[in-house]
């Protein structure tokens, strides 16, 4: 009886884990989406968002989907407290950056804050998905508009930077963008949430497989 | 076949856990004067009570939300500090509470903790940091202590937070618990 049971214990932990990491900026989302996650594939519903306050620290959850297991660390998104990100960069299998695609006033500084993500070289390989929540609101920009917007961001960034004579040639990052996969969910009801973690389970998959051969 | 009988196995392991869950105890840690037995007896009885130097502990059930939880409070003075690591086993969770307006010793309220984070007993067991005393002027702001404690990155294996709160006046507690009894579920 032992071994049998010990055999499935086997069985079910052999499952292969994956570290996910959600930031972006304070309020846009983060820790209600972690905890619609754990509300979606657990039994023990996640927290509801009317009791979510800032994050100072570190939100944990754990998912098991078919033979993988995935473990999110949602990261406070407060400007003093963003620079523990990228202490998180070297252990990490995918990264989720997430936008307020109602707060127009802040897109700037997302935008901003998130090409400081982009260029970090340690995460440069890794699966990253760029999800524009709360599109519950109908004041918020379609996944289609974030795409554009970040892109005309991108655009006018490189020319005052031609303008400064600064040389931005950085091909793996424009390949990057360029291929950067935009997605859009309302954490608050749940839409478009399987997407992403559909997107995130071919995704850590398809890129540990990339760096074993 | 294989399937079937491994999410019973799944379904049993959930049970036994539940069953654990039923006796939560949760450790409230911290130097001396930052305000632990005033969270304590906030928690239980909701008033503040004017409270002397733990020595020993103070060991209270506080209902909360359908769940008891057995809150150790224990004393936080130098020469009984050793004494905490006594109470370490079958703990879910720990409440650490820091005086965020004593910058002096900051530093040896951040060694306390690491050290005691280093404990195999207590790996993974979710941390809930209470930045006590945001009533006074100059009490550092949360930010500012998770940033001194330099938990980023080195506690992965667990949960933390860290929350403002006021004892006195009961602001932040009943947040801070929200969070904590969702993290000690979630686990």
């Amino acid at each position: 009886m032992y071994h049998l049971l010990k055999g499935f214990h086997e069985y079910v932990t052999r499952k292969e884990e994956f570290s996910v990491i959600i930031i972006g900026l304070d309020g846009a989302g983060k820790t209600t989406l972690l905890e619609r996650i754990k509300t979606l594939y657990n039994d023990t519903p996640g927290l509801s968002p009317d009791k979510i306050g800032p994050t100072v620290g570190q939100n944990t959850g754990k998912i098991a989907l078919p033979s993988t297991i995935l473990q999110f660390f949602d990261l406070g998104g407060q400007r003093g407290i963003r620079n523990i990100w990228p202490k998180y960069y070297d252990d990490c299998h995918a990264v989720v950056y997430v936008i307020d695609a109602e707060d127009r006033e802040r897109l700037g500084e997302g935008w901003e804050v998130f090409d400081t993500v982009l260029s970090a070289p340690q995460i440069l390989g890794l699966p990253l998905l760029l999800l524009a929540n709360k599109q519950d609101s109908s004041n918020s920009l379609s996944v289609e508009e974030i795409r554009n917007d970040y892109e005309d961001w991108y655009q006018r960034k490189i020319e005052s930077a031609r303008r400064d004579r600064q040389d931005d040639g950085d091909a793996a990052r424009r390949e990057r963008i360029a291929s950067l996969d935009v997605m859009g969910v309302s954490a608050i009801e749940g839409t478009g949430v399987r997407s992403a973690i559909d997107w995130l389970f071919l995704r850590v998959q398809n890129s540990r497989r990339d760096h074993s051969s | 076949m294989g399937l079937s009988v491994s999410s019973l196995f799944g379904s049993l392991t959930s049970l036994l856990r539940w069953s654990k869950d039923q006796d939560v105890r949760i450790l409230m840690l911290g130097l001396d004067s930052a305000g632990k037995t005033t969270i304590l007896y906030r928690l239980q009885i909701g008033e503040v009570v004017s409270t002397i130097p733990t020595i020993g502990f103070n060991v209270e059930t506080v209902q909360y939300k359908n769940i008891k939880f057995q809150v150790w409070d224990l004393g936080g003075q130098s020469s009984i500090r050793p004494y905490w690591r006594c109470y370490f086993p079958n703990t879910s969770a720990i409440i650490y509470v820091i005086d965020a307006s004593d910058h002096a010793r900051l530093t040896t309220s951040r060694t306390e903790l690491l050290t005691m984070l280093s404990e195999d007993e207590l790996k993974g067991v979710p941390l809930l940091v209470f930045a006590n005393k945001q009533d006074v002027d100059g009490a550092a702001k949360p930010e500012d202590v998770s940033d001194q404690l330099g938990l980023a990155g080195a506690e992965k294996s667990r949960p933390w937070s860290v929350r403002g709160s006021c004892a006195t006046k009961g602001e932040g507690l009943e947040e801070g618990l929200d969070w904590l009894v969702n993290a000690i579920q979630n686990k």
